[in-house]
């Protein structure tokens, strides 16, 4: 008898469990888009372009933020991409050697790594010598977070490739370089795409690597790369801190735009996959 | 082939070394911007609880993280105990019972979860998710069950060690969901088989597999641990920022990221801040090292047992 | 999509974009400052109404504290800063090494008490027991300390919560130099400081808020609470304000009248722009006079005596003494802040 009670209750425990877990997403977006969709349809058009608004006095936009991610996160993927591509092959063609496994083992310690720190050193390194809060040093910060998803990406794309293509392509006389870089790429292109966007939806929404290094801007749109820049994930930092019932909007509504944007690049991602790497 | 220079392993040694180069660049930036406090006070950085800023007096500054480092822990381990059962609850249903058609957009679901920006999760948690457990879970057990250590402290704004905690586990609930699923899944049907062979009820043939993925689980446990105090933006907008040690879940308090975001601003005019600060960091680095290298481990040490 | 492809085009995109931003310091001069929260509502007001004078100025301000205004300064990350406080003579030092500092006053403000209590309206106190509250030692609203002040008042039996700044502050400067100067207990125990330990965080009753919003939000937020903020954003939220006891020995709150009472009360020798580590924070605190609000102070701005770029020169100083003539007539004045003196403002100007 107790058996069976413990087993029913077993069964009702792990779908409460199951439900819990997965529970609070759905109240966020709900939450989310209850309160930042009256914003945006308030702010229309502007709220995407305009600059920011005084305190407790209407909407204004949230445009520099918006450019600013953009900027960021692509600045951050032209450093940043071409050594984790490179990486991953090397941890992927030559997985027996100390220096392959090494990198294998750094670069998945590396995506846990809290991102706070390394904002601390891009600005120890850059932003201070540099002289000036920078697109750049937000860039390099962002970069150095999102190298090891793409370059964990890019390793197991290679290794996925059955050896008989390796065989055939060196069999017929080519070099490794054009082993690789022309027949096995091609054959990896989805993976590294994918590791790539993954990477990019991920560093589009942090924040705590730009809180030293960014600066961030309110009414200006972009002053140069040398110079600070804005984002959505700071904006709705500082916003949040505030105590004006406008700036709160404000913030919901970019929430709702920065969500958006990652949904936008994420899900068609994830449901193309079988199975992704957090 | 003996005696050939492999180029291409050559022309891609530069990136790896570039990585490699920029990982031993922090930890020295972080051990020689803490070195002046260490000099200054020893060890007392971290076990003493004091924040003495004075602009002009670099001798009678000192600097105690001791507060910060309780906080961390304090909400990192709320956190993995709120997403244990929550991983491993789901990870049975999504394997065991769900039906096939929502099995995959669950399984999405938690993926989602993983990537959302992290903010998003601040803005709800410091919004929404507060005055929720304000008013209907820290007022009344402060109301009926003070005399609880846990309960004993009085929830005014919200802003506590349970936010964080549950917040925190919110947020890590997938990564070591994905953990315990993988390992899950791969447990051999034959084993299945002769659980329930045996006459098990669903409830025990579970536990008993559960106890053959157990390093999974702990593995599962020390990564979400690890993300858990690693993370900054979540937590500081829900933890109270002040520099308290309290056992009550309902107290605020600090932790180390929070206390880096929020204190480095202003870090430069003072003697020994910026290095106070970089020794926290250089804390929290370590142990995520030590986390997550100890996950890792585990990890492989039991992908290899199931291969062989 | 073909991953050259992408590669192209987002680079292609990356380019224009950048060009274009470098193409704009010709025509657009870009100014970037930070600090002070105390006076930032005024500051994003001046910079509201200059840069649409000179639509080929652009000026960010972001407010992060005096600290990490003088922080920011100190590393070169910003062309100008904001401070409360006048900035010490240490650091006075350290910047000369690297940059000659011009710091001005730019307007007065006055950091003022609210509370959380729906209840409880125009409640008095005076300086010691706001020092002890804030020390932690008057733990209950109803204590007599504060019964004392306010005989009729609806205070209720609940723990005093406690905000103060959780970042390197000015306007905590000014409200602790305050304390010090009225309670020999809290200079001796606390003292005054940016950035000071709060005896009530021990005592588990303190929020550290984040700027001077930070606080404004927290007391907002939670009942029951106490805190200090500069006057425009009590009066911006609405708060309840405590009337404190001046010198005088009368209960003042802080408005136009009372803020001009304390400053002319009290002979203020502003230092020249060159030696701004000389200002006496003192001054302006606990001023004699009936009307005199006690918690009075400037606010400054610190600029760099020269900047290679000569159009920036150009632009910051014309800022800057924009700021201090047109910037101080009513029109252009927040709500909450009051313009420099007549006297002042004239000195400063023949400096320049």
């Amino acid at each position: 008898m107790l058996r069976e009670v413990k087993e029913k209750l077993f069964l009702c425990g792990i779908a409460i469990m199951a439900a819990l877990a997965v529970l609070p997403l759905f109240h966020i977006i709900y939450s989310v888009a209850a309160r930042g969709l009256p914003v945006l349809l308030k702010g229309g058009l502007k709220f995407l372009s305009g600059t920011l608004a005084p305190p407790g006095d209407g909407l204004g936009g949230i445009g520099p933020a918006i450019l600013g991610t953009f900027i960021l996160t692509s600045l951050a993927s032209l450093i940043g991409l071409p050594i984790a591509v490179m990486t991953g092959v090397y941890a992927a063609e030559y997985p027996e050697s100390i220096l392959g496994r090494l990198t294998r083992s750094l670069l998945t310690i590396m995506m846990e790594f809290p991102t706070i720190l390394v904002g601390l050193f891009v600005m120890q390194i850059l932003v201070i010598p540099m002289g000036s809060y920078s697109a750049i040093a937000g860039a390099l910060a962002l970069a150095i977070v999102m190298m090891p998803y793409v370059a964990v990406y890019t390793e197991e794309a290679f290794k996925n490739i059955p050896f008989t293509y390796r065989e055939a392509a060196f069999g017929l006389g080519l070099t490794r370089f054009k082993v690789v870089f022309r027949v096995l790429a091609r054959m990896a292109k989805k993976g590294i795409v994918t590791g790539m966007l993954i990477g990019m939806a991920k560093v589009a929404g942090e924040t705590a690597p730009l809180l030293f290094t960014a600066g961030g801007l309110n009414r200006i749109y972009f002053a140069g790369i040398d110079r600070p820049v804005g984002a959505i994930p700071l904006l709705i930092y500082n916003l949040v801190q505030q105590p004006y019932e406008n700036y709160h909007e404000i913030a919901w509504g970019a929430s709702l735009v920065l969500l958006l944007i990652f949904l936008a690049i994420f899900l068609p991602l994830r449901l193309s996959l079988k199975e992704v790497k957090l | 082939m003996k005696g050939e220079v492999d180029t291409f392993r050559l022309s891609l040694l530069p990136f790896c070394a570039l990585v490699f180069g920029i990982f031993t660049l922090m930890i020295i930036i972080y051990l020689t911007a803490s070195f002046p406090i260490f000099q200054k006070e020893g060890i007392q950085i971290y076990i003493t609880n004091v924040w003495n800023a004075l602009e002009d007096n670099p001798d009678k500054e000192f600097y105690g993280v001791l507060a910060a480092i309780y906080g961390s822990v304090y909400t990192s381990v709320l956190a993995v105990l709120i997403a244990l059962p929550l991983s491993i609850g789901f990870a049975v249903f999504v394997i065991d019972y769900a039906p096939h058609k929502i099995k995959e957009p669950l399984i999405v679901v938690t993926d989602i979860m993983a990537g959302l920006p992290t903010i998003i999760y601040g803005i709800w948690g410091a919004f929404v998710l507060v005055p929720m457990l304000r008013d209907y879970i820290m007022r009344p057990l402060y109301e009926h069950l003070s005399f609880i250590p846990l309960f004993s402290f009085e929830p005014v704004g919200g802003y506590s060690f349970l936010a964080a905690g549950v917040l925190l586990g919110i947020m890590v609930t997938p990564f070591a969901s994905s953990i315990i699923r993988e390992a899950y899944r791969m447990v051999p049907f034959t084993y299945k088989e002769a659980v329930f062979s045996l006459g098990a009820t669903r409830y025990e043939a579970t536990k008993i597999l559960l106890g053959y993925i157990r390093p999974a689980i702990i593995a599962g446990i020390l990564l979400a641990f690890g993300r858990a105090i690693g993370e900054t933006v979540a937590v500081s907008l829900v933890v109270g920022n002040v520099f308290n040690i309290h056992p009550s879940l309902f107290a605020p308090g600090y932790t180390i990221s929070s206390l880096i975001a929020n204190q480095f601003g202003n870090a430069f005019i003072y003697g020994y801040m910026v290095s106070a600060l970089f020794a926290a960091g250089f804390f929290l680095f370590i142990i995520g090292l030590i986390v997550n290298i100890c996950g890792l481990i585990i990890l492989r040490r039991y992908a290899y047992a199931q291969r062989g | 999509m073909d991953i050259k492809r992408l590669f192209i085009l987002t680079t292609l995109i990356l380019l224009v974009v950048l060009v274009m931003g470098c193409t704009q310091p010709q025509e657009k001069i870009t100014i970037v400052g930070s600090g002070a929260t105390f006076p930032q509502p005024q500051i994003e007001k001046w910079i509201d109404v200059y840069t649409e004078r000179h639509p080929n100025i652009e000026i960010e301000y972001t407010g992060k504290g005096s600290g990490a205004g003088q922080n920011d300064f100190k590393q070169g990350l910003v062309d100008f800063a904001c401070s409360d406080p006048p900035l010490s003579e240490s650091l006075w030092d350290e910047l000369k090494k690297k940059r000659e500092p011009l710091q001005f006053p730019i307007i007065v403000g006055a950091v003022v008490v609210v509370y959380n209590l729906p209840e409880v309206e125009n409640l008095r106190l005076d300086g010691e027991t706001l020092a002890k509250i804030f020390m932690g030692k008057i733990e209950y609203w109803d204590d007599p300390a504060i019964k004392q002040f306010n005989p009729e008042a609806n205070l209720p039996h609940e723990k005093i919560l406690v905000v103060h700044r959780s970042d390197s502050s000015g306007t905590t400067k000014i409200f602790t130099t305050y304390l010090s100067l009225v309670s020999d207990e809290w200079a001796e125990k606390v003292g005054s400081g940016k950035t000071v330990d709060w005896p009530v965080d021990k005592l588990g009753r303190g929020i550290g808020g984040k700027g001077n919003q930070g606080v404004a939000t927290a007391v907002k937020q939670n009942l029951y609470s106490i805190g200090y903020v500069e006057l425009s954003y009590a009066l911006k939220e609405n708060f309840s304000i405590v009337a404190l006891k001046n010198k005088a020995g009368k209960f003042v709150t802080a408005n136009e009248e009372t803020i001009k009472s304390a400053v002319s009360m009290v002979s203020v020798s502003i230092p020249s722009p060159k030696e701004g580590y000389k200002e006496d924070l003192k001054a302006l605190l606990n001023a004699a006079g009936e009307k005199s609000y006690p918690i009075v102070a400037f606010s400054h701005i610190v600029i760099r005596e020269k900047y290679e770029d000569k159009a920036k020169d150009k632009a910051i100083k014309d800022f800057v003494k924009w700021i201090l003539t047109e910037g101080q007539k009513s029109e252009n004045v927040v709500q909450g802040y009051v313009g420099l003196p007549e006297g002042v403002t004239s000195k400063l100007l023949a400096e320049t």
